[in-house]
């Protein structure tokens, strides 16, 4: 007998390279802002802002809006941060 | 009739956007479950199919139990489908006979023409069932004839000089002179290049920059390697289920990733997707070999290269997976590098050289 005249479609599995991370945020009153992991580890304390900018996209399906912060660390370290303005969580993120 | 008109005859009238993707896919599943019965099957078009039954005697026995296993066949095909479809079967001498007979049968019944009886079935058959254009079908009725019957009545070369060659074979076809033997055809194995979009993309300048990078891949395969691409297909999912598909069959075939895609890009700006697209799918289905002159350019040098590079990742992804016990192996491709979302642009795919 002839074998199946089509090879069965491969879906190919895509994973997303660089994804948010969640991370927590704490401002405080005297301007002091510390970067955590969620499970309470620090990342740092936030030196110097360097530059803002902000994402609004897909209003038509699902809104996004983020609010991005590229920051500089104690150390010199450099994160870009953003907080989903819609749900108010912090996410680490490579720009 | 435009759809509007219809609505305008019917306001309740509900519109189903088609589906080529998934008719194709039933009937490949088709072909596939017909070649359990014969290793002959031709594909003649979408919902046509002839099974050769030639030395199957022995098997099933006569043409009637031939055509029971094939009604048998068709009737567990139809129970894995979602909505319940119809087939009509017909066996004869030759295609034509067969078709006709299968024109004539009933839903999910067979009409069988016994060997010797073809004349007579054919004589009483609307002409209509011949392979003719309008404007044949109309001369022929306006000279009253109606019947294949009628037509086979008149004197062959009468018909020749009306009608030329096309109306040779017509009458050919109505006397019964014509056994066309059913072609089996070996199907290459399809490459197979998928990109998945994160969010459904409707722009078209978007997926004619996808369709790029999915040429670029498929043509990359090993086995594309000494071969030219002559036939292909663009398949797409629209957001909300419906889906888009466009068969391309090159006159010239080529490796030249530009010259594949020019009949494709066309098809997009012509006749776009009707929603936006979640999964982008590009099949190489039928190859001619590459020429002798082919193998002096430099391209089919550096696919040759690439097959050795090939190899070797093989070999190496072999060992990997032999010592962790799992595939860990992943390509970076593009998937929205124009995506103002960082984690848009880019994806990891499974390598498995």
């Amino acid at each position: 007998m002839v074998a199946p005249t089509r090879a069965p479609l491969r879906t190919d599995r895509l994973r997303a390279v660089n994804a948010p991370q969640q991370v927590t945020v704490d401002l405080q009153e005297s301007g002091l802002m510390t970067v955590g992991w969620p499970d309470g580890r620090t990342v740092g304390r936030v030196e110097a802002i360097l530059e803002s900018w902000r994402i609004d996209d897909e209003w038509w399906r699902r809104p996004i809006a983020r609010a991005y912060l590229e920051v500089m660390l104690e150390g010199g370290k450099r994160l870009v941060l953003f907080q989903d303005l819609i749900t108010g969580e912090w996410f680490s993120q490579m720009p | 009739m435009t759809v509007s008109q219809a609505i305008g005859l019917c306001p309740t009238l509900r519109l189903l956007e088609p589906d080529p993707v998934h008719y194709d896919e039933q009937f490949a599943k088709l072909l596939s479950a017909l070649t359990e019965v014969s290793p002959v099957v031709e594909q003649a078009e979408l919902g046509l199919a002839y099974v050769g039954t030639d030395g199957l005697e022995g098997i099933y026995g006569s043409a009637e139990k031939i055509v029971e296993t094939i009604k048998g066949t068709l009737e567990c095909w139809n129970v894995g489908m979602s909505e319940a479809s119809s087939f009509r079967l017909g066996w004869g001498v030759g295609k034509f006979i067969a078709w006709v007979a299968a024109s004539r049968a009933k839903r999910s019944e067979a009409i069988v023409v016994p060997i010797g009886e073809e004349q007579k079935f054919l004589a009483s058959q609307p002409i209509a069932v011949l392979p003719l254009d309008h404007d044949i079908h109309r001369r022929l009725r306006q000279l009253g004839i109606r019947t294949l019957g009628a037509l086979a009545a008149l004197p062959e070369e009468a018909i020749a000089a009306q009608f030329g060659s096309v109306g040779r074979r017509l009458w050919l076809l109505a006397a019964g002179r014509i056994t066309e033997r059913v072609v089996g055809r070996i199907s290459p194995e399809p490459i197979v290049a998928a990109l998945m979009f994160f969010t459904p993309i409707g722009e078209r300048e978007l997926l004619i920059h996808s369709l790029d990078q999915l040429i670029v891949r498929a043509l990359r395969h090993p086995r594309r390697i000494g071969w030219r691409v002559h036939a292909l297909r663009l398949r797409a999912d629209i957001e909300d289920g419906g889906s888009w598909l466009a068969t391309i069959l090159l006159k010239d075939p080529t490796a030249d990733g530009a010259r594949i895609a020019a009949p494709l890009k066309t098809r997009l700006e012509q006749s776009p997707p009707t929603g936006a697209v979640e999964r982008l799918v590009l099949e190489f289905t039928a190859f001619a070999p590459g020429t002798s002159e082919l193998q002096l350019f430099a391209r089919d040098a550096q696919a040759a290269a690439r097959a050795g590079q090939q190899r070797a990742l093989q070999t190496a992804a072999r060992e990997i997976r032999m010592r962790i016990k799992r595939s860990s192996l992943y390509h970076i491709i593009e998937v929205q590098p124009w995506s103002r979302l960082p984690e848009r642009r880019y994806a990891l795919i499974d390598y498995e050289p």
